[in-house]
């Protein structure tokens, strides 16, 4: 059973919706920062955050490098893919997320 | 397996949409600065991180990260002001709380504006070098709050009162006061020390000036120093509550500097109470004290220690010369000993050890044992009369820590050949009487006095041990050929010591008529002796033997006497006559005046053992006096032991005989250590020879530099070294 308090739902541009762990989001400073603060912003109190800007596909592979972040971190070195033609959108995900 | 080809990758442009509001800035700042206020109102659970933190992300993208920062700088200014305010408006008691509440509320405020302007943070500010977002709300709080001119000094004022407050006895917020405190360490060390520290601590030394004047002119010193420790350790406590870390030292050294670096010599000095009264009274707590507080104080153990060694000096310099205590040796040496343990013991419990304390003990002692030239005399005998009767059912670890301590008080003489002379007198007598208790004791003492003083110091003294031993086995081999060869009975039996000239100090000139039966006893043992050991002279030192009579009293009664050489002498002469006069004794036995007269003085004069009668009846021994042999004589001991009248201590002659044998004794001393040193330096001036030459001797006896000299000039003399003719301050060694 996953307690709600362990997971986190990121909303695209689109608004699809992606639960995910909280350890993982953690991974990104930003989101870190936004769950973790010490006000009380709609984000930390209701676990779910909206990115206007961001659309559906990123912030899948946004999802998927989370969690490939920590498996790395645990010492599993396999390769993340990124298509070329989502680079530059994706480049421009992490310079907001700050991962 | 082919790789599938990478197609060439291209980078395009990236495409800006440029159609922007030209209001744009304005009305992402406008929702930001919205969101600031709400923030500082305490109400920003309506407002949504990501979005305020995309129109910042988005401001600083789009060059617009100037207007970013300084618009909050002017928000952030705006609020504060605010604050000063309401905290300048907050009266008496309530002023700390209410800033110490606004600063908490800013805190969590700087807090949600750094991590919504954190991109800020990271892209603009970082490459503008500005102040990032926290560092800037802190400096922007020190400047328009702690700093400015209407809350500076009141919150100065409020500190430093509160904490005189609770210094006289009054109880604080002490969490309020930690957190203002903190608040001024987070703002920077500079501005703790500066709006704090500084006028806390030169608060504290006018408060510690005035009080330990009070203290001062209230109480004794044991008194004051408790104040003062505790004092102490309120500071110390009160910086743990509420102070930094940082600033106990300097805290600490305020309250040193106060209370015990200016008054040390006031106190130490104290009438009745100072550190004198405290030796005295051996205060070991207080004593403790008074260590541990000035040792705080850089000066502070060298006062103690030089009032300490004066005091001793002074108490020493008393007990060694003070004509009353010279009249007992063996208590002067026990008061000296006394006097050393009670000041070790007070330098271990109460100055924790401390080497330099020791340093300072032993040259005070040293100073003023070697005031009084008597002093190795009186080592010895303390010794002497330890190993007679003193150790009898002592322990052997007694008689080892005894020992010890005489080779202590031994240790801080400078003329140690002095004591080596009388110690070999009385080691002489002990050894000859057959007093000593302890052999083991006497080959311990003599073993550490080796260790100490080198082979050389001990080798005579070893040499009575064994002349002893091979004494006891030539009388073995003499009495049984006697028992043999001769008829028993009548003839005396004799025991004698074979002593090796040199090292026994013996007393030339003593000359005695032996009785007729002695002799012929002697002669014999003589001819024994001779014919094993050939080529060696024997002389009888009748001073030094003793002799064991017996007696018939008038009334029948048969006693033992035990006497001396000289005394049986004289007894003898009473067997062919009652009545002898002085003369006819002086003449026939030739005994030397001073010893006829004490011997005689003995045998006639000692209540209960006057075997003799002298007229006329008188307490001195004159030349015309007459002996009669006393009949009425009667003891109720079988054995009876004459002593002679022997002065343990020295009379003054016989002092200055000493003296004059030590100063022979060190002539070829100092002649052989200035020829060892010109040998290896060919060339010196005169006081570099004084020099070395006492360093040389000087762990057996302090030359005299007046001696040093004539000892020069005689060798001389007998052409061993020559003066510089040039240089006349100069001599050189002629090989």
């Amino acid at each position: 059973m996953v307690r709600k308090e362990d997971t986190v739902t990121l909303i695209s541009a689109e608004g699809f919706e992606f639960i995910i762990d909280r350890k993982a989001a953690l991974v990104s400073n930003t989101l870190k920062n936004m769950l973790t603060s010490a006000g009380s912003f709609t984000e930390t109190e209701l676990g779910e955050v909206r990115f206007p800007e961001i659309s559906t596909p990123i912030l899948e592979k946004v999802c998927q490098y989370f969690y490939w972040s920590l498996q790395f971190a645990s010492g599993k070195e396999t390769e993340f893919h990124i298509e070329p033609e989502m680079t530059l959108e994706l480049l421009m995900a992490a310079n907001y997320l700050h991962t | 397996m082919s790789q599938p080809k990478k197609k060439p990758f291209k980078i395009e442009p990236f495409k800006h949409k440029v159609e922007m509001d030209p209001r744009y800035a304005e009305k992402t700042w406008k929702i930001l600065e919205d969101a600031i206020h709400e923030i500082y109102n305490r109400n920003a659970s309506g407002l949504s991180f990501e979005e305020l933190y995309r129109n910042a992300y988005n401001m600083v993208l789009h060059k617009y990260g100037e207007k970013l920062y300084a618009g909050l700088e002017t928000t952030m200014t705006q609020h504060l002001q605010e604050f000063s305010r309401v905290i300048e408006a907050a009266q008496g008691g309530l002023f700390l709380e209410e800033l110490n509440g606004k600063w908490s509320e800013h805190n969590k405020a700087l807090q949600m504006i750094r991590d919504i302007l954190m991109y800020m943070d990271r892209t603009y500010v970082q490459n503008s070098s500005k102040t990032p977002v926290h560092e800037l709300g802190l400096n922007l709080w020190r400047d328009t709050i702690v700093r400015c001119p209407t809350i500076k000094d009141r919150l100065r004022d409020t500190l430093l009162d509160l904490v005189h407050r609770e210094r006289t006895g009054e109880v604080i917020n002490r969490g309020l006061m930690r957190n203002i405190t903190k608040m001024l360490m987070d703002l920077g060390v500079a501005v703790y020390e500066e709006e704090f520290e500084k006028p806390f601590l030169d608060a504290a030394a006018d408060f510690y000036r005035i009080e330990s004047q009070q203290f001062l002119e209230s109480s004794d010193c044991a008194d004051y120093l408790k104040k003062a420790e505790r004092r102490l350790n309120e500071e110390m406590d009160r910086v743990t509550h509420y102070l930094f870390p940082r600033s106990e030292p300097k805290i600490t050294s305020v309250v040193d500097r106060e209370m015990i670096g200016h008054h040390m010599k006031l106190l130490v000095e104290m009438e009745n109470s100072g550190l004198v009264s405290m030796l005295t009274d051996d205060k070991y707590d207080d004593l403790a004290r008074m260590y541990s507080l000035f040792r705080r104080v850089t000066t502070g153990l060298q006062t103690i220690r030089d009032l300490m060694t004066s005091h001793l000096r002074e108490v020493g310099k008393n007990l060694v010369v003070d004509p009353e205590r010279l009249k007992d040796p063996v208590e002067f040496v026990q008061r000296l000993l006394d006097e050393k343990d009670k000041y070790d013991r007070i330098i271990r419990s109460s100055f924790s050890n401390d080497k330099t304390f020791q340093n300072a003990l032993n040259s005070a002692f040293e100073y003023f044992i070697n005031l009084n030239a008597r002093s190795p005399e009186f080592i010895s005998l303390f010794v002497d009369d330890k190993l007679r009767k003193g150790l009898k059912g002592v322990s052997e670890e007694d008689i080892e820590t005894v020992l010890d301590k005489v080779m202590m008080l031994f240790r801080y003489l400078q003329e140690k050949d002095v004591f080596e002379k009388y110690y070999k007198q009385h080691l002489a007598k002990r050894l000859l009487s057959g007093r000593t208790i302890s052999d083991d004791a006497e080959r311990s003492l003599i073993v550490k006095l080796k260790t100490e003083c080198g082979y050389q110091f001990t080798s005579k003294l070893e040499g009575m041990f064994t002349d002893m031993k091979t004494s006891r086995d030539t009388m073995q081999g003499f009495s049984s050929m006697m028992a043999n060869c001769e008829q028993p009975g009548e003839a005396p039996t004799l025991s004698v010591q074979v002593l090796t000239t040199g090292s026994w100090p013996t007393q030339s000139g003593a000359r005695c008529n032996l009785p007729t039966e002695i002799l012929s006893v002697c002669d014999k043992f003589k001819t024994y002796y001779l014919s094993t050991h050939t080529g060696r002279r024997l002389t009888w030192q009748t001073n030094m033997g003793t002799a064991d009579l017996k007696a018939t009293f008038g009334n029948g009664a048969r006693h033992e006497l035990n006497v001396s050489t000289y005394q049986m002498c004289v007894l003898m002469l009473f067997n062919m006559a009652d009545k002898v006069t002085y003369r006819e004794i002086e003449q026939a036995t030739d005994i030397p005046a001073a010893d006829l007269k004490r011997c005689l003085q003995s045998l006639a004069l000692v209540k209960g053992k006057n075997v003799l009668r002298k007229e006329p009846m008188s307490k001195d021994i004159n030349e015309d006096d007459v002996f009669l042999f006393n009949d009425k004589f009667a003891s109720k001991l079988y054995k009876v032991k004459i002593s002679t009248v022997v002065a343990q201590k020295e009379s003054e002659p016989e002092k200055q005989e000493t003296r004059q044998k030590v100063e022979e004794d060190r002539k070829p001393q100092i002649e052989a250590a200035i020829v060892r040193i010109m040998k290896s330096r060919r060339v010196l001036d005169h006081n570099n020879i004084v020099s070395e030459v006492t360093k040389q001797l000087q762990a057996r006896f302090l030359p005299n530099p007046a001696v040093i000299k004539k000892r020069i000039e005689s060798l001389i003399e007998r052409e061993f070294l020559e003066r510089d003719k040039v240089d006349r301050k100069l001599y050189r060694y002629l090989a």
